[in-house]
């Protein structure tokens, strides 16, 4: 054949002899062994990885228990701590330093005042009674230089 | 798994066997691959002209297989044109990769299949036709190679086709009546060439 456009019916022939041929390939052995090796490789892989995964993942929930019991308590234990103990005005008396202390033998004057019992609350003491827009009467412990050492709550 | 179990595997459809695949049953996967890596092989075989290209691509193919098995959606495709879609992405990046070397020699070696047995009777003549042929389909432009090698070769239908290279039945239809007309000039100036080549080394002989 000499032509430059190949006859349609040899082409198709040939096509279908070309396709005869292909059909008895594949894939070499070897080849499917390499897939499996990886399919193998994979899930060993996974499976390793699970247990690890699952302790690791239990131990951290484990630590975060822990630590936030451990942390609930420890603020519960300062708000304890840093919450004075309350106060009945009528009943008891609270000494409060609140600058320099008091030196042994030091001069003192006592200055009886009335002051809003939200004041005390913002240093610290915590009334039982009344509220915090009720006054309260305090002795006010000045030393020399005029500087307040401590306030007495409470009588 | 016992071989109750295997021979069973083999009856399966591909959809049960990639869900099986999915859920990490090793004898679903080996019968999907004993069912499906021919035609991956003889895809990737004729789109690249390479047997070791075409290796690395089943390996590729199943790979994406083992992997992404629970991403597979029975209802959008069958798991041949889905298949055919893996591959096909493999082969052009192959292809795009290769592209960037220099071969020694630009025919992959491998090209030829072994000659088996009852091959005996395949004159010369018809296997240099095929020889032909094929490097015909490799000089093809890869969008109507794809069609001549799913539809012509590999019997894939015209909606199988369309399903595996993501476009219109009507396209495929086109493209493989472009390529079988590309395919023809080339065989018909090959075989010009052939002859002309005969003719020469006749005269030279004389």
């Amino acid at each position: 054949m000499t032509s430059m456009q190949h006859d349609d019916h040899d082409l198709a022939g040939a096509l279908d002899e070309l396709r005869r041929t292909e059909a008895r390939m594949q894939t070499p052995q070897h080849v499917e062994a390499a897939v499996l090796a990886a399919w193998d490789n994979a899930h060993a892989l996974e499976a390793t990885r699970r247990p690890r995964s699952f302790w690791r993942e239990a131990a951290a929930v484990a630590a975060a228990v822990t630590i936030a019991v451990g942390l609930a308590q420890l603020g519960q234990q300062l708000r304890h701590a840093m919450q004075p103990a309350p106060i009945q005005p009528g009943n008891s008396r609270t000494l409060l330093l609140v600058g320099e202390p008091i030196l042994q033998g030091e001069p003192v004057r006592m200055v009886r005042m009335r002051v809003p019992a939200s004041t005390l609350t913002d240093l610290g003491v915590r009334l039982v009674t009344g509220t915090s827009g009720e006054h309260i009467d305090v002795d006010v412990i000045v030393g020399e230089d005029g500087v307040a050492r401590a306030i007495r709550v409470g009588r | 798994m016992g071989d109750a179990t295997r021979a069973a595997d083999g009856d399966l459809a591909d959809s049960d066997l990639m869900r099986r695949t999915a859920a990490g049953d090793r004898d679903a996967f080996t019968a999907l691959y004993r069912r499906h890596q021919a035609m991956v092989y003889r895809f990737a075989r004729l789109m690249t002209g390479c047997n070791s290209t075409a290796e690395d691509i089943v390996q590729d193919v199943f790979l994406v297989v083992m992997r992404d098995a629970a991403r597979y959606d029975p209802a959008r495709a069958a798991l041949s044109s889905y298949l055919y879609g893996i591959a096909r992405h493999h082969t052009r990046r192959r292809l795009a990769r290769d592209r960037q070397f220099v071969a020694f020699d630009s025919r992959c070696s491998e090209v030829m299949p072994p000659v088996a047995e009852d091959d005996v009777d395949v004159t010369l003549e018809r296997r240099q036709t095929l020889e032909r042929l094929r490097r015909a389909i490799l000089s093809l432009p890869r969008k109507y190679r794809e069609v001549i090698v799913l539809c012509d070769l590999q019997n894939v239908s015209y909606n199988g086709a369309a399903s595996a290279l993501g476009c219109a039945v009507g396209t495929i239809r086109s493209r493989l009546h472009r390529a079988r007309h590309l395919l023809s000039q080339k065989m018909g100036s090959a075989m010009s060439s052939d002859e002309e080549n005969q003719r020469l080394s006749m005269r030279c002989a004389v």
